[in-house]
């Protein structure tokens, strides 16, 4: 995407040969590769790759391509997907723009509260809607009290599409409202000025200004909606509704033990949809020093003044968080604290406690509590400065390098994870170098830090971009060191981007499930580990409790932090 | 509550017999860590030294007491310190069984980790291909998966002197290999209360035919059971109902009218009938709605078909390069001791076993209820048909025809 601004430009000041360059791409390459290689060579065999009796066979990929159901499941994830974008992506950044430019009512409870989606584990989130507006739930049950009748379905394809898309609008809010941020206001304000109204605002100036974002947050909306699992396990199976990855689900069992090969084929069919993505992705983007808007001026972040239209912006953004944070919210909660619920169960005669009585009493739940926290803070700190790292060498770099690095950072987001992590487990275990790490929290965050690594990094370089090359110039031409531009000009200017990026990876890895699964002994179990395996034996009582904490305590924390993040932005 | 802290209660006083046991014991019986590896070692060791061990004689009516078999067995596991269990049932469920061990062998660190069964095959047959460390003993419900297991040469041998009180279906004894089935679950009718009439709930599986076609309005979309193409368990199920019910794709073909919602996981089953979003749930296992029988008892009826019902049972094995063996042993001895059963009876309501196992939910008292109609899923090579490609996916095939789903 470098390629078209002219060299003289923006390289004086990289170095004729940047070997830490060429060794950071190739460390992600590795760190990326090596998982799809190793499921790429199981694809390609009649049995597990450490087994002896395997050999090249091409009977999985026969199977799976020559299976309706695949191709069935294949469609209805691309139908999804699309919805997904279709929707989500621009009510994704019209909050942005409600939330970080207008005079909007009560920002301060508003902005935290849109975040929460993303920390729910969306099997759980998924849970709360069927409490709560599914055929027997207590909404729908009020609902069938005054009307007569449920008017909607929550099981099925218009559902789930509505329902992803509605909780994957935090996506695009983070990016979307990063990268507004760093755009100048007085652009908009001069166009306020001549009279133009906010919406004219919004879509002739700072529309095309976040371009970059929003591209970033559709290919990854996209992505996402192939890589979906809890929503269509819930909200589809009762319809006998298949995605790619419940089929995926469905192959570790057909056969009665894991047919490793026919999930790797299932995998890569996934990885291969993006390739075109991030190819069209990387055209449309084109020349990136369009977006710099950050410039050696003051500016002063003021809101755009509404008016009347704040009330229209609210109700908009109320509306969402009604639907998206309350609405399942309110099931999980209700659920923790009910025995029972559903057609004639009267809730007040059902009130308990139990339910968090019960967490005492689960032994390794503060452990767990205590992990989830840890590697949400620290190893997400951790994380951000790597992936500033990556960002950073990406930066001002016009080289082959960079091309190959942005499109190696989405694939590991695109293998599903009940393979990826399986992946991740086998090349622990069978590379001699890595077993000391077994069973070490450093494990499961490196293979947490590869899976969010396209997340993480896109929040990174849609920072970076925005960043105008004329200041790194004047300090380069003030003598000094490339070294000395990145830490005194550079990063301290994405900074805001930078906590934004540690929030994301944090709650990430706060919700972030399969791809550890396998990965955690005792005494490195975290809270998503902790519902999965409750999941199965029908512990829903201690699940929703359970979630309900985690719910808590990631909401304190994401407050405390947004609270310190505009502090310091002030 | 009350029933808890006397158990802990009970665990400490265990923790000081114990330790004037090991005492004694140091001196009547020599330590021989080596044999005790052997299969049969205890045994003999046992009669050789069998004097200054009083208690021997009196153990079947006292689970406090030690034998010398395990005096000698915990001698040799504490060197190793620790034992590391893979399994499904969850932790919750396994508490009292945890902490028991934990009370009656302080020396000997249980590291217990549940696992789904799919993610326990997955990472017990990766870890001992890698020749890394991994668990010592292997306790889960996936019958088909255990056994596949053993069949691969990765279940070791152990004849636990415990086993005898096994009944011979839960005994898998070959040369260089042994499991044992720990439970026996039943898969039963299970339906709520306050939505289905008490006088059509169904008694057997005809009776379910005849219920799902006369009363197809009231269930359409609200029955419910495993789904067999995505669930183990479910299949497993399937594939001895295909055996012991002629009309069984009849049935088939009667849940598919009736618009049969299918799952893979229990807990959301359960939920959705508690909730009265289903009405009916087919081949629920029983062992998970006994404690909700308990605390909503007004909404979950429970009925196990007096025609034929089937058990499936909780298979454990040691593995067979187990690091820790002698404290692999010491965790197995106790799962299906009479101590251990009890719990798992009174506590953790999982059916154990075990003929003389006592307490609300155990196997002897199944059969006591359904004689000949009991049905379990004996612990042997035959499960292993499950796992036959051809019949697995001809199976599914016709499953979704009588189904109407193809």
């Amino acid at each position: 995407m470098m390629a078209t601004i002219p060299s003289t430009l923006t390289q004086p000041w990289i170095r004729k040969r940047p070997f830490g360059r060429y060794a950071v791409v190739a460390t992600v390459a590795m760190l990326v590769l090596s998982p799809l290689l190793l499921i790429a060579y199981q694809s390609s065999l009649n049995g597990p790759f450490f087994a002896e009796s395997s050999h090249f066979d091409t009977g999985a990929w026969r199977y799976v391509l020559g299976a309706r159901q695949f191709w069935r499941a294949f469609g209805t994830s691309a139908i999804v997907a699309t919805g997904m974008v279709g929707i989500g992506v621009p009510l994704g950044a019209v909050l942005a723009f409600i939330m970080v430019r207008t005079d909007i009512p009560g920002r301060r409870i508003l902005e935290p509260a849109v975040l929460i989606p993303i920390f729910l584990s969306p099997i759980v989130t998924a849970f709360g809607y069927v409490v709560a507006i599914g055929p027997v739930g207590f909404i729908s049950l009020w609902v069938k009290s005054l009307v007569g009748s449920v008017p909607w379905n929550v099981y099925g394809l218009p559902s789930l599409i509505v329902i992803a898309a509605l909780t994957h609008v935090p996506h695009t809010y983070l990016y979307v409202s990063t990268a507004l941020r760093s755009v100048n206001p007085e652009l908009e304000e001069a166009a306020r000025t001549l009279g133009a109204p906010p919406w004219r605002v919004a879509l002739d100036i700072s529309l095309p200004l976040v371009r970059p974002a929003l591209l970033f947050s559709a290919s990854l909306t996209f992505l996402l909606g192939f890589e979906l699992f809890g929503l269509p396990l819930v909200l589809g199976d009762p319809a006998g509704l298949l995605v790619l990855t419940t089929y995926l689900f469905k192959l570790t069992t057909l056969l009665g033990v894991p047919s490793y090969q026919m999930m790797a084929v299932v995998a890569l069919s996934i990885v291969v949809v993006t390739l075109p993505l991030v190819m069209i992705q990387r055209h449309l983007l084109g020349q990136a020093s369009r977006f710099a808007t950050i410039r050696g001026r003051g500016l002063a972040l003021r809101p755009l003044k509404l008016g009347p239209w704040r009330w229209v912006a609210l109700t908009i953004v109320v509306a969402w968080l009604l639907l998206t944070v309350a609405v399942p919210l309110g099931g999980i909660l209700l659920r923790s604290v009910v025995k029972g619920w559903g057609e004639g169960v009267s809730l007040s005669r059902v009130l308990t406690l139990d339910h968090f009585r019960g967490l005492a009493d689960y032994p390794n739940l503060i452990r767990g509590i205590v992990n989830t926290i840890a590697l949400g803070v620290i190893g997400g700190a951790i994380s951000v400065g790597c992936y500033l790292i990556v960002g950073l060498t990406q930066h001002r770099w016009s080289s082959r390098g960079v091309a190959v690095l942005d499109f190696m950072v989405l694939i590991p987001r695109a293998i599903p994870g009940l393979v990826g992590g399986l992946a991740f487990l086998w090349l622990i275990l069978f590379i001699p170098a890595l077993r000391p790490l077994r069973d070490s929290m450093i494990a499961v965050w490196m293979a947490y830090s590869t899976v969010w690594l396209a997340y993480g990094l896109r929040l990174i370089s849609t920072a970076l971009l925005q960043v105008g090359p004329e200041l790194e110039e004047a300090a380069q031409t003030a003598g000094a060191s490339p070294m000395r531009v990145r830490w005194e000009i550079t990063i301290p200017l994405v900074r805001l981007g930078l906590i934004g990026s540690w929030l994301l990876i944090f709650m990430m890895f706060v919700r972030e499930y399969s791809t550890g699964v396998y990965l955690f002994g005792a005494g490195t179990e975290v809270i998503g580990s902790l519902i999965v395996s409750l999941w199965g034996a029908g512990g829903l009582d201690l699940i929703a409790a359970l979630s309900v904490v985690s719910v808590a305590i990631v909401s304190v924390a994401l407050a405390t932090a947004l609270r310190l993040g505009v502090r310091l932005h002030d | 509550m009350a029933l808890n802290r006397r158990r802990i209660l009970h665990g400490a006083s265990m923790g000081g017999l114990l330790l004037a046991a090991i005492g004694c014991g140091d001196e009547a019986a020599p330590a021989k860590p080596g044999d005790a590896s052997k299969p049969d070692a205890n045994k003999e060791v046992n009669s050789a030294t069998g004097k200054g061990t009083p208690t021997v004689a009196a153990f079947t009516g006292a689970p406090l007491e030690i034998k010398a078999s395990d005096k000698e067995l915990l001698e040799a596991a504490k060197p190793e310190g620790k034992v590391l269990v893979y399994s499904t049932t969850d932790s919750a469920s396994a508490k009292p069984l945890i902490a028991d061990f934990n009370a009656r062998y302080p020396e000997i660190k249980l590291d217990y980790q549940d696992l789904n069964s799919t993610d326990l095959f997955n990472k017990f047959t990766a870890e001992s291909a890698a020749g890394t460390d991994t668990a010592d003993v292997l306790w889960s419900s996936a019958m088909d998966q255990q056994m596949k297991m053993m069949q691969d040469g990765l279940g070791g041998s152990y004849q636990s002197p415990e086993a005898d009180k096994l009944p011979q279906w839960a005994k898998y004894q070959e040369p260089g290999k042994t499991a044992w089935g720990t439970t026996l679950e039943p898969f039963a009718f299970v339906y709520n209360k306050k939505l289905l009439p008490a006088d059509a709930v169904p008694k057997d599986h005809t009776a379910l035919i005849k219920l799902l076609t006369d009363k197809t309005d009231l269930l359409k979309g609200k029955v419910t059971c495993y789904d067999p193409e995505k669930s183990g368990t479910g299949y497993l199920a399937n594939s001895r109902d295909v055996t012991n019910f002629p009309a069984f794709w009849d049935l088939a073909a009667a849940l598919g009218k009736a618009d049969v919602k299918l799952y893979t996981s229990t807990g959301t089953m359960i939920e959705k009938i508690q909730s009265g979003e289903h009405i009916f749930g087919f081949n629920i296992i029983g062992s998970y709605i006994l404690p909700k029988l308990k605390t909503d008892a007004d909404t979950f009826g429970m009925v196990f078909p007096q025609d034929y019902t089937i058990g499936f049972s909780r298979v454990a094995f040691i593995a067979k390069k187990s690091k820790r063996p002698n404290s692999a042993k010491l965790f197995l001895d106790h799962l299906i001791s009479k101590r251990g059963q009890d719990i798992l009876a009174k506590q953790s309501l999982l059916y154990p076993s075990r003929t003389d196992a006592e307490g609300e939910a155990t196997a002897s008292g199944l059969q006591k209820e359904l004689g000949d109609k009991l049905k379990p899923i004996p612990v042997s090579n035959q499960v292993l048909d499950a796992l036959d490609q051809t019949k697995r996916l001809a199976f599914v095939e016709k499953w979704q025809k009588a189904l109407g789903r193809s």
